[in-house]
């Protein structure tokens, strides 16, 4: 269970988050939709330990991996970009082989295309394990085939693994496939939370009407 | 063209005057960067990548410190270990080690500052993905030195390119003697101050050598171990 309580980020006399209360049951896959700016990033940031909150508090589970936006491409080749995490070889290629990239194993990883190397980074975090996956916009460099099996590779894990997965995007795709849940952020609180179909066809607040009217679905 | 063909003849055999200044120099350059290294680069990766009260201030005062002008360093040093100054018991004065202490105080600055500026830019998303990844404080450190070892390579060339090229301070509290303290840079002044500007300037022709013999063998390390 993820447990948010309270929690603020403030930066100068700037609030770019504002949650008195979020809660995400075990097991659940929760998208964060938003403008930019609207605190995703920086909630996933709050969770993962990388950045601080200014206020409250929050609990989570103690197993947490956490895709950042801007994939990072370490050196030397493809599969040691994965195995550099714990993995073994074997367990490497097959994530390689399930995005599609096993024909890059040996290819310098610095020398990938930023759709290559966004799901080359979602294969280093899915190999390992966790209760709780925070991916932040793991489909933003993506063109459409390379999304599906970015959202395969998280369905696939997440039900293997039983984790909770909470990921920000701006893709209507990713929120309707691989969500259950749909939560969006309007100038660091939620706007609306729901279900992802029905938060598209019937959001709850005008702005999140305008808000969801420029998804192209 | 005299000033290439002086710096041949000095090379060519080799001058034993000129061989025990090329030996001062890199004594003198190696030990001082070495040393500065050691405090610098674990200062600076300190400094980059920790937020901390008074972390602003400090910068500030690297920034300035990396432009402290040799002479200066040279006279603070000279004061610590003259004679009558609290380090004057040492008898360390006018010796290739205040030599090399006079080279830290000046480039201590320039490493930590060069240091913290690439941990806090180059380093951000390595500890990132590092620590979105699970991974513990040292892999997470380790891993920052082996992504950025070209960069922190520059580092350590730029500290050893500055001391090797140094005159103000050295000729200060080393005092230039002959067959003990003279490196080529303050041998270059002296020749340029006895009139003898072509012999300073086969000197100088020398002393560019040296750098560019080790930046080239340094840099071959470094292309060697990269695989990125």
């Amino acid at each position: 269970m993820v447990e948010i309580k309270n929690l603020k980020k403030i930066y100068g006399e700037r609030t770019v988050l504002d949650i008195p209360g979020l809660e995400f049951r075990d097991g659940e896959t929760a998208a964060l939709a938003g403008a930019n700016g609207s605190g995703k990033t920086t909630l996933l940031k709050i969770l993962a330990g990388i950045i601080k909150g200014s206020e409250g508090g929050f609990h989570i589970p103690e197993n947490v991996l956490y895709m950042p936006q801007s994939s990072y491409a370490f050196r030397g080749d493809t599969l040691r970009n994965i195995t550099i995490s714990g993995a073994d070889r074997k367990e490497a290629l097959e994530l390689l082989e399930k995005l599609e990239l096993s024909h890059l194993a040996g290819k310098k990883a610095k020398s990938l295309s930023g759709g290559e190397l966004q799901r080359l980074s979602l294969c280093r975090v899915l190999s390992r394990k966790c209760d709780l996956l925070l991916l932040d916009e793991p489909t933003s460099a993506c063109d459409a085939k390379g999304a599906e099996l970015v959202i395969k590779a998280i369905k696939d894990y997440q039900r293997e693994s039983g984790c909770t997965v909470i990921m920000s995007t701006h893709s209507p795709l990713l929120a309707l496939n691989a969500a259950d849940r749909l939560i969006i952020l309007n100038g660091g609180k939620v706007e609306t939370d729901g279900s992802p179909e029905e938060t598209l066809a019937n959001p709850e607040t005008q702005w999140a009407k305008s808000f969801v009217a420029g998804w192209k679905i | 063209m005299e000033s290439f063909r002086q710096a041949f003849e000095l090379l060519f055999p080799p001058d034993r005057e000129l061989l025990q200044i090329i030996g001062v120099t890199l004594r003198m350059s190696f030990f001082s960067t070495l040393i500065s290294c050691l405090i610098g680069l674990p200062l600076g990766s300190l400094i980059g990548s920790k937020s901390f009260r008074g972390k602003s201030f400090i910068k500030k005062l690297i920034h300035t410190l990396m432009g402290l002008p040799p002479v200066v360093a040279g006279l603070i040093v000279y004061s610590l270990f003259t004679h009558y100054g609290p380090f004057g018991k040492l008898n360390m004065l006018f010796t290739v080690r205040v030599m090399v202490v006079a080279q830290v105080m000046l480039i201590t600055p320039v490493v930590i500052g060069l240091t913290s500026s690439f941990i806090e830019s180059a380093s951000k998303p390595v500890i990132e993905t590092a620590r979105g990844l699970g991974f513990s404080g040292l892999k997470t450190a380790r891993l920052c030195i082996g992504e950025g070892r070209s960069s922190l390579f520059s580092v350590v060339l730029n500290a050893f390119g500055r001391s090797i090229a140094e005159v103000g301070a050295v000729s200060i509290v080393g005092g230039n003697i002959q067959w003990k303290t003279r490196v080529m840079t303050t041998a270059i002044m002296l020749e340029t101050n006895k009139g003898k500007f072509s012999f300073a300037l086969a000197l100088g022709i020398i002393l560019l050598i040296i750098a560019f013999a080790v930046n080239a063998v340094a840099s071959f390390i470094v292309k060697e171990n990269a695989d990125g």
